[in-house]
């Protein structure tokens, strides 16, 4: 087996509550994808049921109540993902797009995943990343929205339909609503698939630590990543750690 | 007909005695779902105000808002009509006919001038200058511009007011569309939508207005809160099954006739807002649902290019089809496509190392 002995840094990326949030995010949207097909085509006993002898499971009120609360898990997680964004310049790894760098490291990172390139710049995270996650939390937010104004439109005269009620009106009418955020449904997953490739892919191209950095928070790379300057301080360089050397299989992680 | 009565002076008039004239208040009072504290005030506005002069427009559409408007239970049509306002023009409800009934509108405009409620039932036909839609030998967009000038108020009864009605649906070949379109926002307009609205609902909103002299209080949408606060899903008698998981199949399935959900049969009560679970039609005897039959959403703009009817969510998106087949396809592909591009990255991965290897052979060990 082939060993590689070059010295690795230690980059320090993500907060706890980042690391937490995402998790969170994780475990929530599988339960809201697949309750919510099961919204749509409802499991049913058949006509042969009877109502006293009705399983639990077919009860699309628990489907319903399961999709709500993790909707309101989800949304409440978002604190954690604020915060650590206020904290945490490691949080805030987000598209520099008015930046003229950015555009040319995105073409140069697209031309490496087209197979043009051998291998692109190490980046703490690269731009195309950068940009799918615009992506994801965009659709994230659609869902939020339409998901709202429907579960608060049970009473439109409320506070709650004030609030979200007007996502209807963008849409034209609560039947399209409900398909958009179906649509909008398949659209994470397949943003899913993408993100879960490109992590495994990093890990076993880059070997720079991609998948347990959502676990422990840093990353381990070779090469001085390009966008490095984003989460230091102009003087000190104590958010990322040690500057001594540390060799693959031995690092030090840091919380 | 220059000072206009009261209702009570028409009950003087015509001999009603007192107590049946305060039931029909306790029922108006009820019907306009207002709380019965209201009573008393109900009573005095009744002996006070004058009867509201409504002028009853009809457009673009089939009259079936007329139908529904005249089984309205409570109160009575008959008793609306004849003893709670002073309907002086309509084109369904009146003996009159020809000039002298089209110059009696014109009197009536001018004495009453922006006194008067204006009712209209039916869209108005915009394409070739409206010639789809004629009353009177004119165009029914001028007509309508004409009166809505000097109206207090407008109620936009039926779809076809609300929204344009069945004629819009697309291609819309007559151009039709709403009232509010035409008249703009200038006047007060309420919006009572339905194919046809429910009968209580169309008598309760004017009565509102005859006795308290302003329009109930409205949504964001510009419909009567009290009528159009619910959804039917929300007020429906057999959400009791939904929540179960019991639903039919078919129209002709045990589940059917048992009266289970009828969700999978492309009911529309999850996104309606209407009376019809609570005030139900013809006196409370049934509505849709109660059935048997989904409901088809017509109080919601545009349901008929929502169709079809009997699919939910007309099975899963208008021109895609099943978003659910047309997902785990994509999803498949997506899979295949990220595989694929592993295995080409893993070719390439191992020609960059066996050039690193050659460029320069002491790294690797
Ligand atoms: C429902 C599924 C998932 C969603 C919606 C999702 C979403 C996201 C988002 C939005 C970020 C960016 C975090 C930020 O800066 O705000 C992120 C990062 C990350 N996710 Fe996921 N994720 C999902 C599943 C997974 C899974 C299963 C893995 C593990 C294989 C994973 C590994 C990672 C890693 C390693 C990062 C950091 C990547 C980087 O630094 O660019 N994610 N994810
Ligand atoms: C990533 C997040 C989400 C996904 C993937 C998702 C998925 C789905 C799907 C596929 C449906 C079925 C659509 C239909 O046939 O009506 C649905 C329905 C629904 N979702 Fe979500 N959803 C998400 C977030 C939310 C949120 C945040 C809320 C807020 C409360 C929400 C509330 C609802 C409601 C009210 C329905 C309609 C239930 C009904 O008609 O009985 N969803 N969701
Ligand atoms: S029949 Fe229609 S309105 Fe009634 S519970 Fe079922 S889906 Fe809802």
């Amino acid at each position: 087996m082939i060993m590689h002995e070059e010295p690795r840094k230690v980059y320090y990326l993500f907060s706890p509550f980042l690391r937490i949030f995402h998790w969170t995010m994780v475990i929530c949207i599988s339960f809201l994808f697949t309750t919510g097909l099961l919204i749509t085509k409802p499991a049913s006993g058949g006509v042969s049921m009877e109502p006293t002898f009705g399983n639990i499971l077919l009860s699309l009120d628990l489907i319903r109540n399961i999709h709500f609360i993790a909707a309101f898990i989800f949304v409440a997680a978002f604190i954690l993902r604020i915060y650590g964004f206020v904290i945490n310049k490691g949080d805030r790894l987000f598209p520099r797009v008015w930046k003229a760098e950015f555009w040319q490291s995105m073409i140069e990172v697209s031309m490496h995943y087209m197979l043009l390139k051998p291998s692109h710049r190490p980046y703490l995270r690269n731009p195309l990343a950068r940009m799918s996650y615009v992506g994801l939390y965009s659709m994230v937010f659609i869902e939020i929205f339409t998901g709202f104004a429907m579960y608060l439109m049970v009473n439109p005269n409320g506070f709650g339909a004030k609030f979200f009620g007007w996502t209807i009106g963008i849409f034209g009418s609560e039947f399209m609503i409900h398909l958009i955020h179906h649509y909008i449904a398949w659209a994470i997953m397949l943003f899913v698939i993408g993100h879960v490739y490109m992590a495994i892919r990093a890990d076993f191209m880059e070997r720079e630590g991609e998948i347990s950095s959502m676990f422990s928070g840093v990353k381990i790379l070779e090469h001085e990543p390009v966008d490095v300057g984003e989460i230091m301080d102009k003087e000190s360089s104590d958010t990322f750690s040690d500057r001594k050397p540390l060799h693959a299989g031995q690092q030090e992680t840091k919380m | 007909m220059d000072k206009l009565e009261t209702m009570w002076d028409v009950c003087l008039r015509k001999n009603i005695k007192r107590r049946s004239f305060l039931k029909s208040c306790a029922a108006l009072t009820s019907i306009m779902g207002l709380n019965m504290d209201m009573l008393s005030k109900v009573v005095a506005a009744a002996e006070k105000n004058p009867l509201p002069v409504v002028i009853w427009l009809h457009g673009h559409e089939c009259t079936g808002c007329d139908e529904s408007f005249l089984r309205s239970a409570t109160p009575l049509t008959s008793d609306l009509v004849l003893n709670s306002i002073a309907l002086e023009y309509s084109h369904a409800l009146s003996a009159a006919a020809g000039e002298p009934f089209e110059e009696h509108l014109h009197q009536t405009m001018q004495q009453y001038a922006g006194k008067y409620i204006l009712a209209v039932e039916g869209a108005v036909a915009t394409a070739e200058n409206g010639i789809y839609c004629m009353t009177g030998g004119k165009p029914f967009v001028s007509v309508l511009k004409e009166v809505a000038k000097n109206a207090a108020v407008i109620i936009e009864y039926g779809a076809c007011a609300t929204s344009g009605g069945i004629q819009a649906a697309k291609p819309n070949p007559t151009g039709s569309v709403s009232v509010r379109e035409i008249v703009g926002n200038s006047k007060p307009i309420v919006k009572v939508p339905g194919c046809p609205p429910i009968p209580e609902v169309m008598t309760g909103v004017v009565m509102h207005y005859a006795l308290f002299g302003k329009l109930p209080p409205l949504d964001n949408e510009g419909r009567p809160k009290q009528f159009y606060g619910n959804r039917i899903h929300d007020t429906c008698y057999r959400r009791p099954f939904f929540d179960t998981g019991m639903f039919a199949e078919n129209f002709d399935d045990a589940g059917s006739k048992a009266g289970w959900c009828l969700y999978k049969l492309g009911c529309r009560g999850p996104v309606t807002y209407n009376s019809c679970g609570n005030l139900r039609w013809w006196n409370g005897l049934s509505y849709p649902i109660q059935s048997g039959h989904g409901c088809i959403g017509c109080s919601n703009d545009h349901f008929w290019d929502e169709d079809p009817f009997y699919k939910r969510l007309p099975e899963y998106g208008p021109i895609l089809g099943d978003v659910d087949k047309i997902g785990a396809a994509a999803v498949g592909l997506t899979t295949a496509g990220v595989a694929l591009h592993g295995a080409m990255s893993v070719v390439q991965k191992k020609k960059r190392q066996a050039a690193e290897e050659k460029s320069d052979g002491k790294k690797v060990e």
